[in-house]
């Protein structure tokens, strides 16, 4: 069975794996994971010429340009911003950015590649050796290189017609590799480090990480070999476009390595494809039979000088890493570590945080709210109404200053929190009122008749319900529920509980 | 008044026209002709000025063919940016000529529009008419450039230079051949044989000409990620001005390069190369012989380098996006990219380009590739050392100069003969001869290590052919190379 890919549950499986060091799904066996992920870095030009990046609304074969078609004539020409989310990654990574990097062609016939050849950092890539750290591992992941490169044109089978469709819009945009050691030992933990990678290249806004749309893709070396015994041959699975995909096609590899093994057989090494109907892998081309890239220095690009003050003034704009939003949140606010994974996953699914859910939360814990009450307002009542009207946070309307006028009448009492709730409503229902919560709230109070008096209203609700009065007289003492009950609704959430309790008590005690 | 001037002007322009017309039948140099446009300003520079431009220029109103099947029909989007600047600058681009296909050959005989026929004939055979003249080699791969601006049929024309594909052409059919030093002149839309030898070269009748084109080109571009850059530019220009402040040939230092003179060398090349060197002496010019130990390897380094890239810049050829396209044969296998483009490769490049991707292709796997690739990257290092320890101007590009200070005891300029003999007759030629190889041995140094070289055609009477004397300059001394390139022109 598929372990479904929920973070808080696989950080605890992972621990657990360590613990008993071996897989209860392969007992005696190690699996061993490598990962190469290619993601497309969100620079508004590609990585060589000035056609704008595509998404995949855009029709096909509109942003291309003569060098994306690999006219004769046509020059690269590096755009700056590709190595610029590229320092940012690898300085997010915390890898060494190599003062003189360059780039290489790598050469294959193939009609998504225009050229004939795709430029890569074969030789020198941009940065070496980083870490990641992920939830549930002490040791970091080691990243063995991170490489700028061209992604390929989209080519497509029609089988009906017998003709193959290419577009170009792809040819040409700006990737990122990105390659980890085997320092992966389980499908949770390889989805663990891929949902890390994804948030941090989401934090500093270098790529959408959206693997369902193919901005993030993962080829997956993997070995096995008995415990304590030397590494087995490795196979790469190509091309796997979501995370349970990856997930399934480890496991499947596992499965199919330890039964050769288990036969005698060896382990050919061999790329292979994932088959996403029968969830298996399946042989692509042998070792003999991969390709001689023949790689060469590109002639026209030279080398990438990257100075230390550019990293160093990269650095500083460098926006709060995603491992540590989590540790303030937890540290300077005292949320609990499961909160502070709330909001984190709020924000995981978007790119960039502007307008994300722990700027919201700073916001409104900047002018000393008690951090908890404020975490419990934002996330259970307005996220909670938000999510009741099938909207996620990025559809909340209200503003932190909006929001958190509101979080303070709470607190300073002027509402109780039913009125509070009350208030959400109306403001969710009309958020582009001029009105403040202050006003709205006034208004509220004066819509329901003006000011409110407990005493009257409790003494209201003896009249209104005589039985229930002598049911408590008369001990039934739980009663005094629905009494109060009667009252809340009365003030419409207005009235105090516990004031209105011990009033309609003391009514009752005093007349008989 | 301003009537007379577009007289003269459009008399000018008509001449060059009349020639192709009258003499081009018989040159082949011409691929197509343009239609005559409107004048252009007199205050421009090249004003008046009839620009022929080599078809591995792309020009986004004439076919850019690269005279390979596989363009045939091929007409760029856009302009190289050495054509607009030249449009700019007023001139008139009168059309697109022949060369060897993808500029690779020495010969001009590899090109699907026929080989291109030198116009040159001798004095003492002038009673023989012009168009039965001896049928010898225009030189290549630029030879319809050279052949067209010693046919009188524009004022100068664009070539490409490889690995001497200027400076042959231009020494074979006795016209001036600039190959400025490499980064100089943009790239863009100038279709690539090997990028990091490819440069733009000016051909024309007179040195003055060749500059005055040059002038125009000599210009920093974005779009060309090899161009140099401003401060190098201004650097080497610098240098080279207080290397040698007087422009006086006394105080010149030439140096003779012993290697370039083998003996494969012919005696009607070897006599007027002498007699030149020694009237540059008998002014005033200091001549001494130096060495440059690493040319024997040039060559072998030259063919593994460009074939390596030409290999790879070949590759975009595959009939899918532009260009050629043969339709794969009823009952191929149409999921093998390979078999399909196979059809299309086969038919389109001509023998020459086929073997140099194979040799190419052989030099980048992974086998090869450092007894190859990176021995001639090697190498290639080592004739750039020879260059720098002789030249007087440091190399302003290279890290590996000790200091910027100029070397007293070497020579502004080097001096040798632009090729080893006299053109070719065409008849005779043997297509797959490492002969042909050879041709290139005097100029793929210079191609190598960047530097600007000058082939200027010396003084030729009765029975002979033209021979080019060629100057070879530091990186960025294209203005020295010229001036010396003009007192040769003078001395004759």
């Amino acid at each position: 069975m598929l372990l479904l890919s929920c973070p808080s549950r696989t950080s605890l499986l992972a621990r657990q794996l360590r613990r008993a060091f071996h897989d209860q799904r392969w007992p005696g066996w190690e699996v061993v994971i490598g990962i190469e992920t290619h993601a497309q870095i969100k620079s508004r030009q590609k990585l060589f010429s000035h056609s704008l990046s595509s998404s995949l609304k855009d029709p096909p074969n509109t942003n291309v340009s003569p060098f994306d078609a690999a006219f004769p004539g046509t020059l690269p020409k590096l755009n700056q911003e590709c190595v610029d989310l590229a320092l940012r990654t690898a300085i997010a990574l915390n890898s060494d950015v190599q003062t003189r990097s360059s780039f290489d062609r790598k050469h294959y016939f193939y009609p998504d590649l225009p050229a004939g050849y795709q430029i890569t950092q074969h030789y020198a890539p941009i940065a070496l050796s980083g870490k990641v750290y992920i939830p549930g591992r002490d040791s970091p992941v080691r990243i063995k290189q991170i490489q700028l490169e061209q992604d390929t044109a989209k080519s497509s089978f029609d089988p009906r017609t017998q003709t193959s469709n290419l577009d170009l819009n792809r040819a040409g945009t700006a990737l990122l590799e990105i390659v980890t050691e085997p320092d992966l030992r389980s499908p949770e933990e390889a989805g663990a480090y891929v949902r890390a990678l994804r948030a941090i290249l989401r934090a500093i806004g270098a790529s959408d990480g959206n693997m369902e749309a193919g901005s993030l893709r993962c080829d997956v070396n993997v070995s096995v070999n008995e415990v304590g015994k030397p590494r087995g041959t490795r196979c790469e699975v190509k091309n796997l476009n979501s995370m349970k995909f990856m997930q399934a096609a480890i496991i499947c590899e596992a499965r199919r390595h330890q039964e050769l093994y288990l036969e005698g057989a060896a382990v050919p090494q061999e790329t292979r494809g994932f088959n996403e109907d029968t969830f298996e892998t399946f042989k692509l081309r042998s070792k003999e039979e991969a390709p001689d890239y023949r790689y060469m220095p590109d002639p026209n690009l030279g080398v990438l000088f990257i100075t230390r003050e550019r990293v160093g003034r990269t650095k500083k704009t460098m926006p709060e890493l995603p491992w540590e939003t989590r540790d303030r949140l937890v540290h300077i606010y005292g949320l609990s570590e499961q909160d502070a994974d709330i909001l984190l996953n709020l924000d995981a699914e978007r790119e960039g945080h502007e307008g994300g859910a722990v700027v919201y939360f700073d916001r409104l814990c900047k002018e000393t709210r008690d951090p908890r009450v404020t975490f419990n307002w934002m996330v259970h009542e307005l996220l909670g109404r938000l999510h009741a009207a099938k909207l996620t946070f990025a559809d909340n309307p209200l503003s932190s200053s909006q929001f958190g006028e509101l979080v303070d009448l709470v607190q300073s009492g002027t509402i109780t929190g039913t009125s509070g709730k009350l208030l959400l409503r109306e403001m969710l229902a009309d958020p582009s009122s001029s009105r403040t919560p202050t006003d709205r709230a006034l208004n509220l109070l004066s819509a329901s008749g003006g000011e409110l008096d407990v005493n009257e209203l409790c003494a209201a609700a003896i009249v209104a319900l005589p039985a229930e009065a002598s049911a408590f007289r008369n001990g039934h003492k739980n009663v005094i529920n629905k009494i109060l009950g009667w009252v809340m609704r009365e003030s419409r959430g207005r009235a105090e509980s516990k004031n209105a309790r011990k009033y309609l008590i003391s009514l009752l005690e005093k007349t008989p | 008044m301003r009537a007379n001037v577009r007289r003269l002007w459009t008399r000018q322009i008509s001449s060059w026209r009349h020639a192709i017309r009258d003499k081009d039948s018989s040159v082949n140099a011409f691929i197509c002709t343009s239609q005559p446009g409107s004048t252009s300003p007199e205050r421009l520079p090249l004003h008046g000025a009839g620009i022929a431009v080599k078809d591995m220029i792309c020009t986004s109103d004439m076919a850019t063919t690269s005279s390979s099947a596989m363009l045939k029909d091929f007409t760029p989007p856009f302009d190289a940016t050495v054509v607009g600047l030249l449009r700019e600058a007023g001139a008139d681009i009168v059309g697109k000529l022949n060369c060897d296909e993808f500029g690779m050959g020495s010969l001009n005989i590899h090109s699907v529009h026929g080989p291109v026929v030198n116009p040159f004939q001798t004095a003492s055979s002038s009673s023989t008419p012009w168009v039965e003249r001896e049928r010898r080699s225009a030189g290549g791969s630029s030879g319809g450039s050279a052949a067209a601006v010693a046919a009188g049929m524009c004022y100068a024309a664009l070539s490409t230079d490889t690995g001497g594909s200027t400076r042959l052409p231009a020494s074979y059919c006795g016209v001036v051949g600039l190959k400025p030093s490499y980064g100089l002149i943009s790239r863009w839309g100038v279709i690539s044989f090997a990028d990091s030898l490819d440069c733009v070269g000016v051909m024309a009748k007179s040195v003055a000409a060749t500059k005055r084109v040059f002038n125009i080109l000599n210009a920093r571009d974005t779009k060309d990620p090899t161009s140099a850059s401003l401060s190098a530019r201004e650097t080497a220009s610098k240098q080279a001005t207080q290397a040698w402040p007087t422009f006086a040939l006394s105080d010149l230092r030439i140096g003779v390069p012993q290697e370039y003179f083998p003996s494969e060398l012919s005696q009607e090349v070897l006599n007027p190369v002498r007699e030149a060197i020694k009237s540059l002496r008998c002014r005033g010019a200091t001549v001494v012989p130096v060495s440059l130990p690493c040319t024997p390897y040039a060559l072998s380094a030259y063919y593994v380098i460009s074939s390596a890239e030409a290999s790879s810049n070949m590759a975009r050829y595959d009939g899918v996006q532009y260009g050629l396209h043969v339709p794969a044969p009823p009952g191929a296998d149409l999921t093998s990219a390979a078999a399909i483009y196979t059809q299309t490769r086969a038919a389109g490049f001509g023998s020459e380009v086929q073997k140099r991707i194979l040799l190419g292709t052989y030099a980048l796997t992974a086998d090869a590739f450092d007894n190859y690739f990176l021995q001639a990257q090697r190498v290639r290092q080592l004739v750039r050392d020879d260059f720098n320890l002789v030249f007087r101007v440091p190399d302003v590009l290279s890290p590996r100069t000790p200091e910027d200070r100029p070397n007293d005891q070497g020579v502004h300029v080097l001096i040798h003969p632009s090729a080893i003999g006299t053109a070719p007759p065409l008849g005779a030629l043997d297509a797959d001869s490492m002969a042909t190889y050879v041709q290139d041995v005097l100029t793929v140094p210079a191609s190598l290590a960047g530097l600007p070289a000058i082939s200027v055609p010396l003084v030729r009477k009765g029975e002979e052919w033209p021979v080019g004397i060629s100057i070879v300059g530091q990186w960025g001394c294209d203005e020295m190379v010229l001036r010396v390139g003009h007192f040769l022109e003078n001395l004759q």
